[in-house]
């Protein structure tokens, strides 16, 4: 891997959000829906909303507003939120940690209980155990995320009582240090835990097929046949091809790290970025929709590029140039 | 199934580690402390300025930080507030109000006479939408003649004013944190300072609003300490957060979620009308006028006649409201005319209607066009029927009543941005449903949906595109009269002469029932819900 490969896929964000940039602000502006009426209310008369159009810039050509647009966020500038009547890097970026927890803390549970569940799937093809496995993960995958989270809520929050049913921290009390960390977790074991059900779903599956590939390749035939053990074929000859996969799966996922839990953060009332994207939208927020799409083209070409090293490292056959 | 080593380690690694989750999860149900309040609120209000917008959430947010000179009772008739008494003059042209003496704002400063010039002259009549409509155009001057003492001088009699005088309509913001910067930009919107009976804590975006009590309050303290409004977007969860007890107060209960809760010993109900940003709603379906289909009045009133309020009140309120017999809400009792003749279901004579008009049915097929003027004959009675999509239900409902009448009613639901274009700066619509909220006095929420100056691109206004130089003479004659009796007898007017019209459909009067946990009680229907309320352990 050469510095050049870094600094040619780092150059390479520039288009892409640039691209990003144009076509999401053509998009928001030019669907229909007026942000000043979003944002006003109703019941003004003419001149009020005149006004108030005037005072965002939504009077001006709309070409005039791209290049002033694009002129801010070539500094930095994101612009002020309609809706909260800041700065809308700073709305969004307060957002970031709330979601990069739920989203984080649902790949690691995915990615720790999918592994396990594809090797003991793949160990023993077309058996019981590989039905079972295989069938429940073709029932998540295939159960949509908002029926998945209300059953959860019903099940282990609302009659169970294991859980809280919403929030990242209990409304009628305030907490500090450990008791404040253990009120987190209680709030976020089971979004995540929603969340990661179909990502779990997908990983089982291609652990599983990967897997159930490189166990019956002629090498795995030949250590087996030198008398290496179950857990040694496993463990050097067969997972770590078997990853390959997995990680380009895994990387696609992280891609959508920050705004992939649209459908949890409304249900469980989690404060992240999926809630503050649908809430922009249903008002209109245009400069935070486009910082929005600005932050997910930019994690998406930086987790593709981890992905691509994570690759490399794991692959001495590809080379990265 | 043989299991090796491996397949063994696996298996134990899978069940530890989930039930290591579990068990570190498990917490008992939790009952907060009787002190604290939680109220959960549908969406993040973006800021806490009421003066500046008339969105619903913002006042439902940020009431309980302010003030009105007056409130409002039951009856809507007006209360002392910052204002403890007021004059009229010269007939309803002037009105004189002397101010709360040593009042304070929450940061300290004294409330004056010129906190209320400044809120109207600088933020109300510039930035909050039915406060500037409906008084602007008649107000002259807002005037402190010194600390305690404030007139209102108008152009002509103004009637209304003591209706537009609390919380909601009109919130008192202090001066000293406002002048001389940007209203939409001010630091005061996200930190508000107000004389409330809250004061305001903190303010997680997307997340949740803290206030305690204010001590100072002139009120009277309020009895609860602390107060979160917990932002919930899912209807479902804000329920289900009540039941688990993660939440005290929900602002709105689901209709088909009402039934459960009312048998729930845990949890009261309080039906109510009026919420925070315009209450009194009647759900409408509007006669598109521009559009040739329901020109003719005959055909409006056939409509009329097919429409079963009850099953909309039962299938769609789920018994919550009352079908509507008027133009104007039940709720504002001077201004509601009661007795008139509005359709009543008769589909025969819907259909008789109809076939006077020209809309001519063989069996059970659409009505199609014979004669009708601006219609091609052979035209299938084929139109739009766009909808929000929290009304999708009533355009179903809608559609199959129609149906028997052979209109072929096609629902079309439309995000809300985009319905408001599309229905009111378009006009690219044949029907659709609106709900008019009619607040506290007809010049607020009633006037915009019949005068001909209101055809304009503005949501909510009138819809129906709807001309009469006699509806718009009678209510600028309500608005100028300052008897009660003169103004029934005027608004009577106006409706009877709506009802003869036919501009609209007047569907259902909707009510809002609010659910609180058994255990605190004293709510006020008001948007100061939690100023009196009480929580027991």
């Amino acid at each position: 891997m050469s510095g050049r490969f870094l600094l040619q896929r780092l150059l390479q964000l520039l288009p892409a959000v640039a691209g990003i940039v144009l076509v999401g602000f053509l998009l928001v502006h030019l669907a229909p829906g007026d942000p000043v009426i979003a944002l006003a209310g109703e019941s003004g008369d003419s001149a009020y909303y005149a006004f108030m159009r005037q005072r965002f810039g939504l009077d001006r050509p709309l070409f005039e507003q791209l290049g002033i647009y694009a002129q801010r966020v070539a500094v930095g500038d994101l612009g002020a939120s309609y809706v909260y009547g800041r700065s809308a890097m700073s709305v969004i970026l307060e957002r970031v940690p709330a979601t990069l927890l739920l989203t984080g803390t649902a790949l690691l549970i995915a990615i720790i209980g999918a592994l396990p569940l594809g090797i003991l799937a793949a160990r023993r093809p077309h058996t019981a155990g590989d039905l079972g496995i295989s069938s429940t993960a073709l029932a998540m995958y295939s159960t949509p995320v908002f029926l998945i989270g209300q059953l959860a809520i019903l099940l282990f929050a609302l009659h169970g009582g294991l859980f809280p049913v919403q929030g990242m921290f209990d409304a009628g009390t305030s907490t500090q240090g450990a008791a404040h960390l253990w009120d987190l977790a209680r709030h976020l074991m089971l979004p995540a835990f929603v969340l990661a059900a179909h990502e779990l779903a997908v990983l089982v599956r291609v652990t599983r097929g990967a897997l159930a590939h490189e166990m019956t390749v002629e090498h795995v035939r030949t250590a087996r046949g030198k008398g290496v053990s179950e857990f040694g074929v496993l463990m050097r000859h067969t997972l770590p091809r078997a990853l390959l996969p997995v990680i380009t799966v895994v990387g696609g996922r992280a891609g959508q790290l920050v705004t992939g839990a649209v459908v949890v953060e409304v249900v469980f009332g989690w404060p992240g970025i999926g809630r503050l994207l649908l809430a922009a939208l249903q008002s209109r927020d245009i400069p935070v929709l486009l910082g929005i799409f600005m932050l997910v083209s930019v994690s998406v070409v930086v987790v593709n590029l981890i992905t691509d090293l994570v690759y490399a490292a794991r692959d001495p056959r590809v080379e990265l140039a | 199934m043989r299991c090796d080593r491996a397949c063994a380690l696996l298996s134990t690694f899978l069940v530890a580690t989930t039930l290591a989750a579990l068990t570190a999860c498990v917490g008992e149900r939790h009952v907060h402390d009787a002190n604290t309040l939680v109220a959960a609120i549908e969406g993040d209000p973006g800021h806490l300025n009421p003066a500046i917008t008339t969105n619903g959430g913002v006042h439902t947010a940020a009431a309980l930080l302010y003030d009105g000179l007056l409130t409002l009772d039951s009856t809507l008739a007006p209360r002392p507030a910052l204002a403890t008494r007021w004059e009229v003059f010269a007939e309803g042209a002037r009105y004189r109000f002397h101010l709360r003496q040593g009042v304070r704002w929450h940061d300290g400063q004294p409330f004056t006479s010129a906190d209320v010039k400044f809120t109207f002259d600088s933020l109300l009549l510039r930035f909050h939408a039915r406060t500037r409509a409906s008084m602007a155009p008649a107000l002259l001057r807002v005037t402190a003649v010194d600390d305690s003492t404030v007139d209102f001088v108008f152009r002509h009699p103004y009637a209304p004013l003591l209706q537009q005088l609390d919380v909601d309509e009109a919130p008192i913001m202090p001066r000293h944190l406002f002048v001389g910067r940007d209203p939409l930009r001010n630091p005061a919107n996200l930190a508000p300072v107000g004389t409330g009976p809250f004061r305001f804590v903190s303010y997680q975006t997307n997340g949740e609003i803290r206030y305690a009590s204010n001590r100072e309050y002139f009120g009277g303290p309020p009895a609860l300490q602390n107060l979160v409004l917990r932002i919930i977007p899912d209807a479902g969860t804000r329920v289900i957060a009540l039941e688990a007890g993660e939440v005290d107060w929900l602002f709105t209960v689901p209709g088909p979620e009402r039934a459960r809760l009312a048998r729930d010993a845990r949890v009261r109900l309080m039906p109510g009308s009026v919420s925070a940003g315009g209450g009194n709603c009647i759900i409408t379906m509007g006669f598109n006028l521009d559009r040739p289909w329901f020109r003719d009045v005959r055909s409006r009133r056939a409509v009329a006649h097919a429409v079963n309020r009850a099953q909309f009140l039962d299938r769609v309120l789920f018994g919550e409201g009352r079908a509507a017999d008027a133009p104007i809400s039940s709720h504002i009792p001077f201004a509601y005319a009661s007795g008139l003749r509005i359709p009543a279901y008769d589909t025969a004579r819907a259909t008789a209607l109809l076939d006077s008009v020209g809309w001519v049915r063989s069996g059970d097929a659409v009505r199609t066009a014979r004669h009708v003027p601006g219609i091609a004959d052979g035209t299938p009675f084929v139109i739009n029927l766009k909808v929000l999509p929290g009304q999708s239900t009533y355009g179903d409902l809608l559609r199959a009543q129609l149906r028997v009448i052979g209109i072929d009613l096609r629902v079309v639901t439309l995000e809300s941005a985009v319905f408001a274009q599309t229905v009111f700066t378009a006009r690219d619509f044949d029907t659709a449903i609106a709900a008019y909220c009619n607040g506290t006095d007809p010049e607020i929420g009633v006037r915009r949906q019949y005068v001909s100056t209101s055809i304009a691109p503005i949501p909510f206004s009138n819809m129906a595109g709807y001309r009469n130089s006699v509806m718009d003479s009678l209510f600028d004659l309500a608005s100028a009269a300052l008897v009660v009796d003169e103004r029934r007898r005027l608004y009577g007017e106006i409706q009877r002469l709506a009802v003869h019209d036919q501009p609209y459909v007047w569907l259902v009067e909707t009510l809002g029932t609010r659910a609180h946990v058994a255990r605190c009680h004293g709510f006020d229907p008001t948007s100061h819900f939690a100023a009196t309320a009480v929580c027991t352990p």
